[in-house]
């Protein structure tokens, strides 16, 4: 011990769960969350983090500094689909064919055409005119100090945008939720308890899409299986799991937090859902 | 149809209206976004999944008919926001502004701007990572430097390390985090 400085209490524990987060970091693992207990542990980690990267960088021959070539393949097709698939809006069908949505049924009943993005900004431009930037739905947020969505402060349209009409009000009624793609945004429009909101349909970890589950009333990642609440918020993180002890089925609690989904505008005019989103 | 992104070309620009633009991008930019994420992260697959989720968002949300400068400054700022997010999120420090993001102890010419990561160059990323780690290393006293070295620079184990200094594990371990704790001390001070 004789080339430590003293210092007024032990450290050891401390020190001993704070190298499993070194070690996974010099090891190009995903390091936990779990070892790093306060603020200045958060600190040093991400003073670990970019000693750990400069090093690796001005040391050549270490994995990690340079992108996975398979990484960056398995993403452009990831891109190449989205960017595909963006072009797409929900229609209403003209007679209602389908039965209620009821609370147990399979979040299946969705109706989806392909149109070009030019026939919907004709389309949008329309139903845009005179429009104020009303926020019904944004009415019902509750505050999140910390959990914001990707990108801060920011306002959910920058520049120009439109109110897109993406379901009517009684093909939603409570508890029920149905999909839309507008040109620049997917989400769905729930009916929580007589309130009408929209979420994104993205998961904030890595972006696979969201299925509604009536029973559980909740939005759920297939890819790792968060779960966000009808207000757009992580329900099955390890905050909520003390507090309730658990999450429906789940074996364990959802390791990390996520930000919260984007909540787009909405209103409600002439029985008809519309949602504001971006013109691209 | 005074709607403004409209490409200027024909009716073949009616079912594809940007066809391969965001592939150009992608291309051009998603090694140096990567390294740019993985700088700060310090770890591959959180860097994947950043990486993942800027561009992704790109798709979602970037105006591609905008010039090369402009969505490379828009790439840099939605990485910049992803990263600040994560260590928010997952560290759940108070906040760390996008500016503050990466400045540290890093000497203030790497500080990222659109224009200096336009062009990052493998020769110069690596004369600059060198300088970081020598200017944060050289600031700390000789036992510090040298755990950090042969933790960090050599990538040895605990017990390795432990064996190189003549010192116990436990003892390397309680070196190494008060050896970052100085660490991080000094990037704040040379921060203000």
């Amino acid at each position: 011990m004789a080339d430590l400085p003293r210092e007024p209490f032990d450290e050891t524990d401390d020190a001993e769960r704070f190298d499993n987060y070194l070690d996974a970091l010099i090891s190009g693992e995903r390091p936990s969350p779990d070892d790093v207990a306060s603020g200045e542990e958060a600190s040093m980690a991400r003073t670990a983090a970019e000693l750990a990267a400069a090093a690796s960088v001005a040391h050549a021959g270490v994995q990690g500094a340079d992108p996975d070539p398979a990484f960056v393949e398995q993403l452009r097709l990831r891109m190449r689909q989205a960017d595909a698939g963006i072009a797409s809006v929900q229609v209403q069908l003209p007679v209602h064919t389908k039965p209620a949505i009821s609370p147990t049924s399979a979040p299946t009943d969705v109706t989806r055409i392909r149109i070009s993005r030019r026939a919907l900004l004709q389309a949008g431009a329309g139903a845009a005119v005179g429009l104020a930037a009303g926020t019904l739905g944004l009415a019902a947020l509750r505050p999140t100090p910390t959990q914001r969505p990707l990108g801060g402060d920011a306002p959910l349209v920058k520049g120009q945008g439109f109110w897109q009409s993406v379901a009517s009000v009684a093909a939603v009624p409570p508890g029920s939720a149905v999909r839309f793609t507008t040109a620049s945004f997917a989400g769905y429009v729930v009916n929580d308890a007589g309130q009408i909101r929209a979420l994104s349909s993205v998961c904030t970890h890595m972006g696979c899409t969201l299925y509604f589950r009536p029973d559980w009333k909740d939005l759920r990642c297939p890819c790792h299986g968060a779960s966000f609440d009808l207000q757009g918020q992580l329900a099955n993180g390890r905050d909520t799991w003390k507090q309730t002890g658990g999450y429906f089925g789940d074996a364990t609690a959802y390791p990390v937090s996520l930000p919260a989904l984007v909540r787009p505008s909405v209103k409600i005019e002439n029985g008809q859902i519309y949602v504001w989103t971006a013109q691209i | 149809m005074a709607t403004s992104p409209d490409p200027p070309s024909g009716p073949a620009a009616d079912t594809a209206p940007s066809p391969g633009r965001f592939e150009e991008i992608y291309d051009a930019h998603v090694v140096p976004i990567y390294r740019f994420i993985y700088a700060r992260v310090g770890n591959a697959p959180d860097a994947e999944d950043l990486t993942a989720q800027v561009f992704m968002r790109a798709v979602e949300q970037l105006d591609t008919t905008r010039d090369m400068g402009q969505i490379v400054s828009w790439l840099y700022r939605v990485s910049q926001n992803a990263i600040a997010d994560y260590w928010r999120a997952f560290y759940r420090l108070p906040v760390i502004g996008a500016d503050q993001m990466g400045a540290g102890w890093e000497p203030a010419d790497t500080a990222m701007t659109a224009s200096s990561a336009e062009q990052p160059s493998p020769t110069t990323g690596g004369e600059r990572a060198k300088k970081q780690v020598d200017s944060l290393l050289r600031r700390l006293p000789a036992n510090y430097r040298r755990v950090l070295e042969l933790r960090f620079i050599q990538r040895l184990t605990v017990a390795e390390t432990a064996d190189q200094m003549g010192i116990t594990r436990g003892n390397a371990k309680v070196l190494q985090y008060r050896a970052l704790r100085k660490a991080a001390l000094v990037g704040e001070a040379a921060d203000g």
